[in-house]
């Protein structure tokens, strides 16, 4: 082969390899987790140490979680399940911390930093006053 | 007795702490005293003082004398001999006397750098007082509010119930010890994992004491960093050696099926990780380009504070996890220390932020130094979102009294993009040439690496891994090792045409002449390979409760679980319940399980022993959660690959000994080699 044919060859390979990868990522669901766990590893255990209900071994988190899969089976949604837990012990119990409220400020603050970062960054760089140095 | 020489060793390292910083800030001030023979006795005294503690500890805990506290409420006749040795850490007390050893260690080997130089060396000298201002912090610790060595006044029939702190008063011995706490005596790494963090927690107190050195002298250059490169790299592989262990050990002992929980004491060790890991980096942007003087002082600052934050979280009981035992005064002392540190050190940085030179500033986004800033954001960022999200319960509790949780599923979806990221430019940098990458020849050295990666991801995807991270993180793993795997190739190409010599010998003799360099490729290796292991758990762990009587058989995952018999039996330490469970896989046996519970005499709780199948394929993961006279319940857990954590942990940990043991002859050369030659 020459070397424009490899090269060709080359881009056509590359392009179908990401096109199987991309279509593949697409089609698969996200981390095929069932309700029940994904609930379990959302609220905490209230008379453990930091642990979520779906890990640890004590009779509360089991009889909790046992309430859980009652309530999915029953087919109530996620946020009904939430609320039934947060009005018996609290929002404390909430491993995950809803976007919103007192713990709004737990997400935008990542958001602000990556914000600052980036334009700290921008203003160390050399302002373009060569065009030739600075593409890429 | 013993309790006595042991505190009178604490007060001798207190007193040759304050010799050493009175004598180190001479040497600072004058050339004439920045010598050996000025610093020599505080150096021995602070050796000899913190030595002589820890051997009083183990000598008091080995012969089980209760009549010391901390020994009466930590250790017990019955404990086996490495629980033992290991019990002189295993508790909060005893803990900061290996900090003290740890730190001595290292105050030692800054003072053997310091002897052998010709010149006086005010640098070093400056370096050696912040050390003992830091040990002398920790040696008054153990002399007031943390005395390891109180004697007990009031023993119980088993244990102490009161002690008093002068070590000399009337004591009254315990009959027997109360043990350590079991979750501490159920594994062999407890004796292993807190001393590896020690000395990466205690080991950055080395870069810190020579940036504050360098500061305090006006001289901000690269000095201080080039010197202090193989004790940040040796504390850097401690570190990420400790973090791994503790991840091991979660994983074996506690018997919930992970290894990492975002536990705020894990979070403790994990962000001096991080920003240790930004400081590694930027450091070769300054020793190589100049860049970053000022930003170096920071992450230097921010590791050695986040290193006391992390001993306060975890000493202190402000936070309940199953690392903080004690509630204790050594909370407060170590919050103000903290504050003391952070004050002092950016007050000095601030003072002298004139001597720290303007940098020159970066061409282009598109080069090494851009995906060394890259890498250095996220990073920070990683470490910020870990900070906030371990402090934010707390403060918000503290200031409206609200309780609010902030648990796993945050920091999971935090860190997914983060570690993806950091992945992508691991991948980039490498192959990206300093000041201006020009896109043909970056492609050029990325085509087949993401051809590699690519084909990859495509074969997962038609084996059926779909989930859209699983790929991901794949792609990206397969990609930085290819990257590393054609540039040593390329490389030992050249060499063996060259010289004429073997391929395997040429890409040896490659890895021996840059040992910087290559020792940071074979941690990114390391880490790539953790990233799959973690990627693969994470998103392919199937986990089942399952509740059997004697002589069924359930299946989860491929295997089949049978209940055989139940069984108990006494051991010296403990009382244990456990369930036969056999294994088959398409009708044959393959194993025999016996997860257990533990009934320590001294705990109400028991203590779960899971017991893991480990096969090159994944591990079958079994731990007992409930078990009575009809039925067990068993939470089994089939972890793909998981083996790919530990080793990919001990690898990126290791490397560290190729950097600095294949070693050039000075300091200053390896750290010149450490930045990449492109290939």
């Amino acid at each position: 082969m020459d070397s424009r044919t490899r090269t060709t060859v080359g881009w056509v390979v590359t392009v179908l390899l990401a096109g199987v990868v991309i279509v593949g990522m697409v089609v698969g669901d996200s981390a095929p987790q069932d309700r029940v766990e994904a609930l379990g590893s959302s609220i905490k255990c209230p008379v453990c140490q930091g642990e979520a209900i779906g890990d640890s071994p004590s009779e509360t988190a089991r009889a909790m979680m046992e309430i859980v899969e009652e309530k999915v089976a029953a087919g109530e949604s996620d946020p009904q399940i939430v609320a039934y837990f947060t009005a018996r012990y609290g929002d404390g119990i909430l491993l995950d911390p809803p976007v919103a409220g007192r713990t709004l400020l737990v997400w935008l603050l990542p958001v602000l930093a990556v914000a600052g970062g980036i334009w700290m960054i921008l203003s160390r760089k050399r302002k373009p006053v060569s065009a030739g140095v600075d593409r890429d | 007795m013993t309790a006595t020489v042991g505190y009178l060793a604490i007060i001798l390292a207190a007193l040759a702490s304050v010799g050493l910083v009175v004598q180190g800030l001479r040497g600072l001030g004058n050339g004439d005293r920045a010598r050996a023979q000025h610093l020599q006795w505080p150096v021995y005294g602070l050796v000899g003082g913190a030595t002589l503690a820890m051997i009083a500890l183990e000598v008091g805990i080995l012969t089980d004398d209760f009549s010391i506290e901390y020994i009466a409420n930590n250790s017990a006749t019955t404990t086996p001999f490495i629980f033992k040795v290991a019990s002189a850490w295993a508790a909060l007390e005893g803990s900061i006397v290996l900090w003290g050893l740890v730190l001595a260690a290292f105050v030692y080997t800054v003072y053997r750098g310091f002897a052998r130089r010709s010149e006086p060396d005010r640098l070093g000298a400056g370096a050696l007082a912040v050390m003992g201002i830091v040990s002398l912090y920790f040696f008054v610790l153990m002399a007031t509010v943390s005395n390891p060595f109180s004697v007990c006044v009031e023993p119980a029939s088993i244990g102490c119930l009161e002690g008093t702190h002068w070590p000399w008063a009337d004591s009254l011995a315990a009959l027997e010890g109360r043990g350590p706490n079991p979750l501490l005596q159920n594994h062999i790494l407890m004796a292993v994992h807190p001393p590896m963090l020690y000395f990466g927690y205690v080991g950055m107190t080395v870069p810190f004491a020579f940036a504050m050195s360098a500061l305090m002298l006006g001289a901000g250059g690269t000095e201080w960093l080039l010197r202090t490169r193989t004790w940040t790299l040796i504390a850097w592989g401690f570190l990420t050696a400790g973090i791994v262990l503790g991840g091991l050990w979660s994983y074996e002992v506690l018997g919930w099926g992970g290894y990492w929980a975002w536990d705020p004491v894990e979070n403790a060790s994990f962000m001096p990780w991080l920003i240790a890991t930004a400081f590694l980096h930027s450091a070769v942007v300054q020793a190589r380009r100049g860049m970053l003087q000022a930003w170096n002082f920071v992450l230097v600052i921010a590791t050695f504070a986040l290193t006391i934050l992390g001993t306060f979280l975890t000493r202190s009981g402000v936070i309940t996890s199953v690392h903080s035992f004690t509630q204790s005064p050594i909370g407060p002392a170590l919050l103000w220390f903290l504050m003391v540190v952070l004050v002092a050190s950016f007050g000095l940085f601030a003072a002298r932020a004139h001597v720290v030179a303007s940098s020159p500033r970066l061409d282009s986004l598109a080069s090494r130094e851009g995906v060394f800033l890259l890498n250095n954001l996220l990073l920070t960022v990683f470490a910020f979102v870990v900070l906030t999200g371990t402090l934010y319960p707390m403060f918000v509790e503290a200031f409206s009294g609200a309780q609010v949780g902030v648990g796993r599923p945050f920091f999971d979806r935090m860190a997914v993009p983060l570690s993806f990221g950091l992945l992508l430019a691991m991948g980039l940098g490498p192959v990206t040439p300093y000041r201006s990458a020009k896109s043909e020849v970056l492609w050029k050295r990325i085509r087949n690496p993401l051809r590699v990666a690519l084909g990859v991801a495509a074969l997962a995807v038609l084996l059926g891994y779909r989930t859209p991270w699983l790929v991901a993180f794949i792609l990206a793993a397969v990609f930085v090792i290819s990257v590393i795997v054609r540039q040593l190739y390329v490389t030992a190409r050249t060499v063996s045409e060259k010289r004429e010599i073997s391929l395997p010998s040429a890409a040896l003799r490659t890895m021996r002449n840059d040992p910087g360099y290559w020792g940071g490729q074979i941690s990114h290796l390391g880490v790539a390979l953790l990233a799959l292991g973690i990627a693969f758990s994470a998103n392919l762990t199937v986990e089942a409760d399952i509740t059997l009587t004697p002589g069924d058989t359930e299946s989860v995952a491929g295997f089949d679980l049978t209940y055989v018999a139940p069984f108990t039996r006494q051991e010296p330490t403990r009382f244990v319940t456990g369930a036969q469970i056999e294994v088959a896989r398409n009708g044959k046996v393959v194993s025999e399980l016996e997860p257990r519970l533990n009934q320590y005499p001294t705990s109400t709780q028991s203590i779960a022993t899971p017991e893991v199948d480990a096969s090159w394929s994944g591990d079958l993961y079994v731990s007992l959660k409930s078990i009575d006279r009809q039925q067990v319940t068993l939470g089994v857990f089939w972890f793909p690959l998981i083996w790919l954590v530990w080793v990919g942990g001990f690898i990126a940990a290791a490397a560290v000994l190729w950097s600095r043991l294949v070693k050039k002859r000075s300091d200053e050369v390896s750290v010149e080699a450490e930045v990449s030659r492109d290939g």
